[in-house]
């Protein structure tokens, strides 16, 4: 399951056991709740999916003037959101998965399960195809670099070929599409994913192939980033992300010079919408100007 | 099954016939009749259901009839998506006849999926359907008066984009750009360069027509498209389809000009009705295409001695969305990037999909 799902079930947990009377206090409850989850877990999803449902909450209070029948509406909405959320990889998967043809080469960048779950259709759907993947370091934990992506592709019985990130320009030209994840998506229609996305997104650019983008809809996030400094308070530069920087240079200096070097390992970075053909979500296939067009509809 | 039975008394109905086969000998020319005689078909599939229980019967019933025509042939995308926009017309007249509640659906379809509406296709339908029908049948009269005066009602906008002493490029021949460039000719004075569009001679019969209409008209090969590029103002051409991506998926040659258009930066102005915006995707050349006879690029005549010669003669191009300045449209002028809002208003998002 993924992370922000479970953060919504553990929302729908919160209004069933809330002893609150008014809309106000119960407001106040997820609030806090919503605090506890974004803090527990560093996922962006995470807190975008907290602030959807807190969202959908408020909503909802318009509708259902009772408290009580509008509590009871909101504990099936969260519950049948929670048991829907598990389609929506699928759901995706058959979207996407017609945009990849017999003998295409397709490039991912690193481990996401949403794109591992585009490719596992088309594999089901009797395409034969081969996959790119970059190593898309740092290595944060094992389960999030483009090893991991080898690994389960070679599984799936797909020719799949690890490359480093600085190789993605010289290999682009056998690349017919791209496919990213996504860890948020803004307002604008661009993403914030695992660093790295972002010079993907600017060669497939220059190199005339399509950047498509698979993510679920929990994922949209109420943020307009201009640059790269403004998804900066949202990610946090992880120590374990310079760690795997740190192994290299332990090769050219001694401790006590290599404690000079300053080092720089965001883990996260803003692909912009012009970067971004397409976005493949639950709610069907977007394009970048469509994505403000859902996230009006939410909130307006 | 009863329902089969309706499908193929609509398929074996002797109009639906020659519009069958008709489309397998490719002798439909151009989207607007596909468009006329799909609604008419659909019309007749529609009058022939006697007993309508539910909603979702007659929107199954109307998507199979849609399916059986598209696989007929399935690069006339103006099959399915008039198909859509009836279906689109269906749900609208039962949604209105029975008030039906469209409170906030954006917020529950973005937790739970998009709204289908669903929950109104099983509730059976007053009076058997017949009013229902009857609604429908009025709408579907207003669609066809829309279609008979479409290119009329593209032109109206002509005036605020064709000035006087301009040079307008046009590529092929469409007759949605013909009626347009006339209406414009009928007060201004302006050039049109008409690049050929070979093998189709289109080209050559809209250059005809358009000199016969007074205006000054230059037929050009497909090879000077570039060089007569830097004199141009404008670009305005047809097109088969318009993706949902902002894309096109046009003529054979269209890119080229496309891309002549970009490198001069001059504006790419695409002149389409409604009903070929396809609410599908393109990515690349191969996506959509056919390839037809290559008799027209080299005569069979001549095939003798020159057997070892491989031919081939794509009927598309597929036009990225970034090179079209403009689409005109029965419904005013768009951006490229405007175009998946607009099939939300003309389409259900259940419909999509015809299967």
């Amino acid at each position: 399951m993924a992370a922000a799902v479970a953060a919504v079930g553990a929302l729908t947990e919160v209004i069933r056991v809330s002893r609150a009377q008014t809309m106000m206090q119960l407001e106040k409850e997820l609030k806090s709740a919503s605090e506890v989850l974004k803090d527990y877990s560093d996922a962006l999803s995470v807190a975008s999916g907290c602030d959807l449902f807190t969202r959908f909450v408020l909503r909802a209070s318009g509708d259902y003037p009772n408290f009580d029948e509008c509590k009871k509406k909101l504990i099936a909405k969260g519950q049948e959101y929670v048991k829907i959320s598990e389609t929506s990889r699928n759901k995706i998967g058959s979207l996407a998965a017609a945009f990849i043809r017999d003998g295409m080469t397709v490039l991912i960048h690193g481990y996401s399960r949403v794109v591992m779950a585009v490719l596992a259709r088309a594999v089901n759907d009797g395409k034969r195809f081969s996959v790119y993947v970059t190593e898309a370091r740092p290595k944060v934990d094992d389960t999030t670099t483009g090893s991991a992506s080898a690994a389960k592709l070679q599984e799936m019985g797909v020719p799949v070929t690890l490359v480093l990130d600085s190789a993605v320009a010289y290999i682009m030209d056998h690349i017919d599409l791209v496919f990213v994840g996504a860890e948020g998506i803004v307002e604008n229609g661009g993403i914030i994913n695992k660093v790295g996305t972002y010079q993907v997104s600017i060669i497939a650019k220059a190199c005339g192939k399509p950047f498509y983008v698979a993510a679920e809809s929990f994922k949209f996030m109420r943020l307009y980033p201009l640059n790269q400094k403004d998804i900066g308070k949202m990610t946090k530069d992880s120590k374990r992300s310079t760690d795997d920087m740190w192994s290299q240079k332990r090769e050219i200096a001694s401790e006590e010079e290599h404690n000079k070097i300053k080092m720089e390992s965001p883990s996260q970075d803003y692909t912009p919408p012009r970067y971004i053909n397409l976005l493949f979500t639950e709610l069907g296939v977007l394009t970048p100007a469509a994505v403000s067009d859902e996230l009006i509809k939410l909130h307006y | 099954m009863a329902s089969k039975d309706g499908i193929s008394s609509v398929l074996s109905d002797p109009r639906t016939q020659a519009f069958i086969s008709a489309l397998k000998r490719r002798q439909i020319k151009g989207s607007w009749h596909v468009a006329r005689e799909t609604i008419e078909i659909l019309r007749l599939a529609i009058g022939k259901k006697t007993r309508l229980a539910t909603l979702g019967e007659l929107i199954t019933f109307v998507k199979q009839v849609g399916c059986a025509l598209v696989e007929v042939q399935p690069l006339e995308f103006a099959i399915g998506n008039i198909v859509r926009r009836v279906l689109f017309i269906i749900r609208d007249e039962h949604r209105q006849a029975t008030r039906g509640d469209e409170k906030k659906e954006g917020m529950y379809s973005f937790m739970l999926g998009p709204s289908t509406g669903e929950q109104h296709l099983e509730e059976p339908l007053a009076n058997n359907g017949r009013d229902l029908k009857e609604a429908i049948f009025s709408s579907l009269k207003e669609l066809l008066e829309l279609l008979e005066n479409v290119h009329s009602i593209i032109a109206d906008s002509a005036f605020e984009f064709i000035h006087s002493n301009e040079v307008i490029m046009t590529f092929g021949g469409s007759k949605t750009v013909e009626t347009f460039l006339k209406t414009a000719g009928s007060k201004r004075r302006f050039d049109v360069v008409v690049a050929e569009g070979l093998p189709s001679t289109k080209g050559q019969a809209l250059a005809l027509a358009l000199s016969q209409a007074k205006i000054d008209t230059t037929l050009v090969p497909d090879s000077a498209i570039f060089a007569m590029m830097a004199r141009i103002n404008k670009v305005v051409v047809g097109t088969h389809a318009v993706m949902a991506n902002g894309g096109l998926i046009a003529p054979a040659g269209t890119h080229l000009v496309a891309m002549a258009a970009k490198h001069h930066s001059v504006p790419f102005v695409v002149c389409t009705p409604m009903y070929k915006m396809c609410p599908l995707f393109a990515n690349d050349q191969e996506t959509y295409n056919d390839m037809t006879s290559p008799s027209t690029v080299l005569p069979f005549e001549e095939v003798d001695s020159l057997d070892k010669v491989r031919v081939q003669n794509p009927a598309f191009d597929y036009i990225p969305a970034e090179l079209v300045s403009l689409y005109i449209t029965d419904d005013g002028g768009h951006n490229p990037s405007y175009i998946y809002r607009l099939l939300s208003r003309y389409y259900n998002p259940a419909d999509y999909s015809l299967e």
